[in-house]
């Protein structure tokens, strides 16, 4: 019941003219996605109506438009080539389930650990891609093309000028259809590339054999594709959470992206997941409940079956423009701006999160890239949170060193070598209460620190360490009691 | 004075927040407790921006959209903030022409029910209009909030239909049920019914010691030196509690809500709500 009564009602006009203008963006996108992955543009239409449909309600973020995507296109690339259209239908499926896996495990909460810089990586790759998608449309063709192009993104940037109530991109769709026709220019349509859809979908199941070697064949493609259309999915979830100032549950996400991708695989669609830039446009053209995303799927299904005839007619160029404009709207342009003024850790996470996806076309392999990095720096940068300090006490017999700060693999050096084990002296004390040992590289430091000074023939004495050994969370399990976490406020 | 008895009222900016304030009143008077008044903020449904049908994304798209929704936010927060605080202020000053020392008010943010779940520990009864806002546009018999909240609840609930009489006579719809006859004891000892009389009235089938519960709640009420009649009628409970009230110039009816799951009464519907639909008089409902 709740999933109708709060969200579905409300605004039902402005979510339905939402609708038709998401439906008219998802189109080209579902059409050049198809072409990325090696499919007719059908896979990716049907794909497109099917996810969304199910998202909206299933999925747990009213206002977010799921579909056919091209990151996840990019990842079928090769499975399609070399075993063709019922392996990516099987993966499909299999995706969905290791999503729906991973929500029943409440796996959302790994989102933690994708920084922000990490996101900011992932979203101008994903641009940055979308737009290279385009290029083989525009390398080495005619001035039409380019000429189409160029026009294409004028409508669609300078129509909004004369009026905002009807979606540019349309406009600049059919103007350009229009001129091909008239003008009877030799410019790729989509009727070129492929078929069409000429009737509902329906329900097959994907014809491959049931066996081991299947499985180790869309296994892995199905688990990046799992980990990818849940990260877009989960990124965009929060930008909707941000732009519509309201919460939504990541662990039901999770499911509903998986039903999605079943259903979709079981009616001969490709994978997909949240879109960013679609789901920023019906945002922006006022849809909010999850009608909103049933519309774009029923209307983007009715007018491929139904102009059929007249969608296979656009020429491509048109839609290489509505590409390029959605392109530009997922870029963050801003951090670009802010290069200079970040930290250069978190620039260069969002620099190698970029170049990675760009190398390989994975972008899980950028986002555990850049969570690697950014993991790195952390340790490094808490690493130098240790301080030791030392005076000579009892008229120079003993020398009392004060240790203070963050003991662990990567300071574990830095710590040793802050004692002075040549310094001839009948005694050294090491209090360590104000330090924390995270780890067995710290205490066997310790164990390294005591050693060396037993050999010159130093008594050495230490304090306070079972109160910092204690941080040792492993064995003590103490990450949970409010005195782990009071201590370094003291530092 | 005693922080966990408050009479909390819930008003909405309709006609009728002025009854609730008045019966919130009247019973924060008789029970001597503290009257806090709440009123929601709805958020607005539809703060989308005005008619952009472009679907054009260019650059900044994201941050672009995020800047202008939130000042649209901040705009619509601030003046329904002070439109709130205004309208508070009013029935405050109401409130304490009627009596009430010192009258409470909250403005708050969020869903209905949750927020009188978090804090029904501090409240000893709540009154609450049984059609709202919307009641003009939607001719809705009763509020869509309504059975929600009261289900969400385990504390009283007194419920209010346009305008205010001070109630005179008071009647329980007494089944014999667990809920009832707690009813009963909370009728004895509750200041809120001092003096008042009372009327007993056992309706529906008739079971066969009808007459022994109704003789021991009666016992029990005069115990407490209440005025108590009875009577048992059997037949159909809505009918005969109509015409009990209108015969008997009832102004106050006090019944147990809704026992049965919300599955059930999706099919065979709500003794509660149709009661409530009918009933011009205020209402108690028990939990």
């Amino acid at each position: 019941m709740n999933m109708f009564s709060p969200d579905i009602l409300p605004g039902i006009r402005k979510d339905l003219l939402a609708g038709v203008v998401v439906a008219l963006a998802l189109i080209p996108e579902a059409i050049a996605f198809s072409i990325i992955a090696g499919v007719d543009p059908k896979v990716g239409l049907y794909a497109s109506f099917c996810i969304a449909a199910v998202t909206a309600f299933l999925g747990a973020r009213p206002g977010m438009i799921s579909a056919a995507t091209g990151a996840m296109a990019l990842l079928m690339v090769t499975l399609v080539r070399d075993h063709g259209l019922q392996y990516l239908l099987a993966t499909t499926v299999l995706t969905g389930g290791l999503q729906i896996l991973a929500g029943w495990l409440r796996l959302g909460f790994l989102m933690r650990f994708v920084s922000r810089s990490v996101i900011t990586g992932f979203v101008n790759a994903l641009a940055i891609l979308i737009f290279m998608a385009q290029l083989p449309e525009l390398i080495g063709a005619s001035w039409e093309v380019y000429a189409m192009v160029a026009a294409g993104l004028g409508i669609i940037y300078l129509f909004p000028l004369l009026t905002k109530s009807v979606p540019s991109p349309l406009v600049a769709i059919v103007l350009l259809t229009g001129t091909t026709l008239i003008l009877d220019l030799d410019i790729r349509t989509v009727g070129d590339l492929g078929q069409l859809p000429d009737s509902l979908p329906m329900f097959l199941l994907p014809s491959v054999p049931l066996n081991w070697e299947t499985l180790s064949i869309i296994f892995p493609v199905a688990a990046t594709l799992a980990v990818v259309g849940l990260l877009e999915s989960m990124m965009t979830a929060s930008i909707v959470d941000d732009l519509t100032d309201s919460p939504s549950n990541k662990n039901r996400e999770c499911v509903g992206q998986g039903v999605a991708n079943i259903v979709s695989g079981f009616m001969g669609g490709m994978a997909g997941c949240a879109m960013i830039g679609q789901s920023v446009i019906n945002i922006k053209s006022g849809g909010r409940g999850r009608l909103s995303t049933l519309a774009a799927g029923v209307f983007l299904l009715l007018l491929v079956v139904f102009a059929g005839e007249w969608v296979a007619k656009i020429p491509m160029p048109s839609l290489v423009a509505v590409m390029i404009m959605v392109s530009i709207g997922t870029f963050n342009w801003a951090s670009i701006r802010n290069l200079r003024e970040h930290p250069k850790s978190s620039s260069a996470v969002m620099i190698a999160t970029v170049i990675v996806v760009v190398a390989t076309h994975d972008l899980a392999r950028g986002v555990l890239a850049g969570v690697l990095l950014s993991g790195f720096f952390f340790a490094h940068r808490v690493g130098t949170m240790l301080h030791i300090g030392w005076r000579s006490e009892d008229e120079g017999r003993l020398r009392s060193y004060q240790v203070v700060g963050q003991v662990f693999f990567a300071s574990t050096d830095r710590f040793i070598n802050s004692f002075d084990f040549k310094e001839v002296i009948e005694k050294v004390r090491i209090d360590v209460s104000r330090a924390h040992f995270w780890d067995l590289t710290a205490v066997g430091a310790l164990d390294k620190v005591v050693l060396k000074f037993r050999r010159e023939g130093t008594d050495v004495e230490i304090i306070g360490l079972n109160r910092a050994s204690a941080t040792i969370i492993d064995r003590f399990a103490l990450h949970d009691k409010p005195d782990a976490l009071e201590q370094p406020a003291g530092h | 004075m005693n922080k966990n008895n408050k009479v909390l009222a819930c008003v909405d900016q309709s006609q009728f927040a002025d009854h609730v304030a008045d019966y919130a009143s009247w019973a924060a008077r008789r029970m001597e407790a503290p009257l806090e008044l709440l009123h929601i903020l709805d958020q607005p449904q539809e703060a989308a921006p005005e008619n952009d049908h472009s679907g054009t994304i260019g650059i900044d798209a994201q941050e672009t959209l995020l800047t202008e929704l939130v000042n649209q936010d901040e705009t619509w927060s601030r003046a329904a903030r002070e439109r709130g605080r205004i309208f508070l202020n009013r029935l405050r000053n109401r409130a304490m022409d009627a009596g009430v020392e010192l009258p409470d008010v909250r403005l708050r943010k969020g869903a209905l029910e949750e927020i009188l779940v978090q804090q029904e520990k501090e409240v000893s009864l709540f009154v609450l209009g049984r059609r709202g806002e919307s009641a003009d546009t939607t001719k809705r018999d009763l509020g869509r909030n309504v059975e929600g909240v009261v289900r969400a609840l385990r504390k009283s609930i007194l419920t209010v239909t346009e305008g205010f009489r001070e109630p005179r006579r008071v009647m329980l719809a007494f089944d014999g049920g667990l809920v009832t006859r707690k009813g009963v004891d909370m009728l004895a000892a509750n200041p809120l019914f001092q003096g008042l009389p009372v009327h007993l009235l056992m309706s529906g089938k008739q079971s066969q010691d009808g007459h022994r519960q109704l003789a021991r709640a009666k016992e029990k009420l005069e115990a407490a030196e209440m005025e108590v009649t009875t009577s048992l009628i059997p037949g159909d409970t809505e009918s005969i509690i109509a015409r009990t009230v209108r015969d008997r110039d009832i102004d106050l009816l006090i019944m147990g809500a809704y026992g049965h799951s919300p599955l059930r009464s999706l099919f065979f519907g709500s003794k509660t709500s149709d009661l409530l639909r009918s009933a011009t008089i205020p209402t108690l409902l028990l939990r």
